[in-house]
């Protein structure tokens, strides 16, 4: 195990001199990469070293410096190790290689990214909505996304919502105007 | 005269459907053309509310993940928070982990049974495997008190001890089971219409597999082993004797075969946890949960459900609160880019069951 985690960390860090690795026990190997490493450090972990297998990409907003963090997470299924590279882009500009080239089910993981952080996945073929329906706001994944102000402005027309020191009796009492009977009188507060 | 296109809505309600999710098929005559997956009836913003929730309270979340078969999902957040960590887990409490899993399996092969004979008719199946399924849904409200969602296991171990005599129930279900298995298996992989209707249909081939991320049952229909149970043994089972079969013929003839006899190696896995399981404690416990800080960093762990590997990303800020926790399931990737590879040139009559055969399950799409 040791000896095959040496040697894709000596392999990837003499192909891509901006390769930052950080060492993990077990079968994990870090890389941090610059953004536009990306398309070729995957094509080369799958296409060289055996990383077929694309288990995970996701997205971690990291609002405090202005930062998307995107993780890509290979699993070989010859040597069972797994690696994960990583790569920060900037947050008020977030644009990012496609990549369902190498492999098609990024492509679903692109569109809910790009929808849910709005990073703009370049080339990417799904112009269809994906989960969202009509979504004109902020992509609501992000960290500056405020649930509970959307959800007064969109459902402005419910009741509110249900506060923790709510007595249920005493709200249907006053919309409906009916008298609580005298047993439930006793637990009410 | 040549034939018209047409557009067929196929969901989201449909009793072929697989759940809340829609396929727009485009049909020439009977022959799908064109297929692409529509979700967004199901969205419930699990992973969002985690972010405002502490480490704990989102452990309630997890199982809501997956309707049929929650527990990989508890089990990948509980291992995922558990390196992130560093926390150790009591020898007893991976016996007891592994016991629900594998009994879940069983469990939701059981839907599954009733799901895959139903979309093609045979709904006799279906409703002996669901009525069976009862049994294993009573252990776990023995043991968990909740038959659908448990919450049973988290991180540290699990919530409670094995009550008194569990164990000889469930041996005494397994060999029900065992016995129960043959009659589906008569009724199912004997019959002339199954055959037909499952053999070469809805093939995936086995170089497309691995380039399309296909995991579980589909890719070992396609005659490749890979299994996270023995790729990546979590828990015990590196201590375990079990096989993990798979067979040649890639179509749904060849998933279903995989899952039947994964079903006999279940109920060995089970018998033999039973065996082996240790004293002692099932809960190295946690400190107060408003004042749990986890250090700075990642963890990705994967578990083994029916549909395949599925995963969760966990991603921590030092604080209270996750800041990221990300469920990738084994859906996520069959029921879309696969889908839409898959169900060109079959029939619209096999949609359903294809769909069944690799496991759709849109709450793992959305979450």
């Amino acid at each position: 195990m040791e000896e095959l985690k040496k040697n894709i960390v000596n392999k990837i860090t003499g192909h891509f001199a901006d390769a930052a690795v950080k060492a993990y026990d077990g079968n994990r190997v870090d890389f941090t990469v610059k953004k536009e490493t990306i398309p070729a450090i995957l094509f080369y972990l799958k296409d060289e070293m055996g990383y077929n297998h694309l288990s995970h990409i996701s997205c971690v907003d990291w609002i405090e410096e202005k930062e998307f963090e995107l993780i890509f997470i290979l699993w070989s299924y010859t040597d069972h190790i797994k690696v994960f590279v990583h790569t920060r882009i900037d947050r008020e500009n977030p644009v990012m290689d496609n990549i369902d080239m190498i492999w098609r089910q990024a492509n679903t993981y692109e569109r809910e990214i790009k929808e849910m952080y709005g990073i703009h996945f370049e080339g990417l073929e799904a112009p269809e909505e994906f989960l969202l329906e009509d979504w004109q706001d902020m992509p609501p994944m992000r960290r500056d996304f405020d649930t509970e102000a959307y959800a007064r402005k969109t459902f402005w027309d419910r009741r509110e919502a249900r506060a923790d020191a709510q007595d249920v009796r005493e709200t249907i009492t006053k919309r409906t105007g009916e008298e609580l009977p005298d047993v439930a009188k006793k637990y009410t507060r | 005269m040549r034939e018209k296109a047409t557009t067929l809505y196929l969901g989201p309600q449909h009793p072929g459907i697989t759940g809340n999710m829609m396929v727009r098929l485009k049909v020439e005559g009977d022959t799908v053309v064109k297929a692409v997956t529509e979700v967004g009836y199901l969205h419930r913003a699990f992973e969002k509310l985690a972010e405002q929730r502490n480490w704990l309270q989102t452990f309630t979340l997890m199982c809501r993940f997956c309707v049929p078969e929650p527990d990989p999902v508890e089990e990948s957040y509980a291992r995922a928070v558990e390196t992130l960590e560093g926390r150790e887990v009591p020898e007893r409490a991976k016996y007891i982990r592994v016991l629900v899993l594998e009994l879940a399996r069983l469990g939701s092969y059981m839907l599954w049974y009733g799901g895959q004979a139903g979309s093609l008719g045979l709904y006799t199946i279906g409703q002996w495997s669901v009525g069976d399924r009862n049994y294993i849904l009573d252990l776990f409200e023995e043991l968990t008190g909740g038959r659908v969602y448990h919450m049973y296991i988290w991180p540290g171990g699990v919530r409670r001890d094995l009550p008194a005599g569990f164990e000889e129930k469930v041996l005494k279900t397994m060999d029900y089971m065992e016995q129960r298995l043959k009659d589906y298996e008569d009724l199912m992989f004997d019959n002339a219409i199954f055959r037909k209707r499952t053999q070469g249909v809805g093939i995936i081939e086995p170089e497309k597999a691995i380039e399309h991320g296909v995991v579980g049952p589909p890719l070992r229909g396609c005659g490749i082993k890979h299994d996270v149970r023995i790729d990546e043994p979590y828990e015990v089972y590196d201590k375990l004797d079990f096989e993990v079969p798979t067979e040649d013929g890639c179509d749904i003839w060849a998933r279903a075969n995989v899952r039947r006899r994964e079903m006999h190696q279940s109920i060995r896995i089970i018998r033999q946890v039973i065996d082996q399981m240790p004293k002692g404690e099932f809960y190295n416990k946690i400190p107060n949960p408003q004042k749990w800080r986890l250090p700075q960093g990642d963890a990705y762990e994967r578990t083994e459900a029916i549909r395949g590997e599925v995963g969760m990303y966990v991603a921590s800020d030092g604080t209270e609160k996750p800041r990221r926790v990300h469920f990738r399931g084994a859906a996520y990737v069959h029921a879309v880019t696969l889908l839409e590879h898959v169900l060109v040139g079959e029939n619209i009559a096999d949609v359903s069951a294809i769909m069944n055969s690799l496991g759709t399950c849109p709450p793992e799409i959305e979450r």
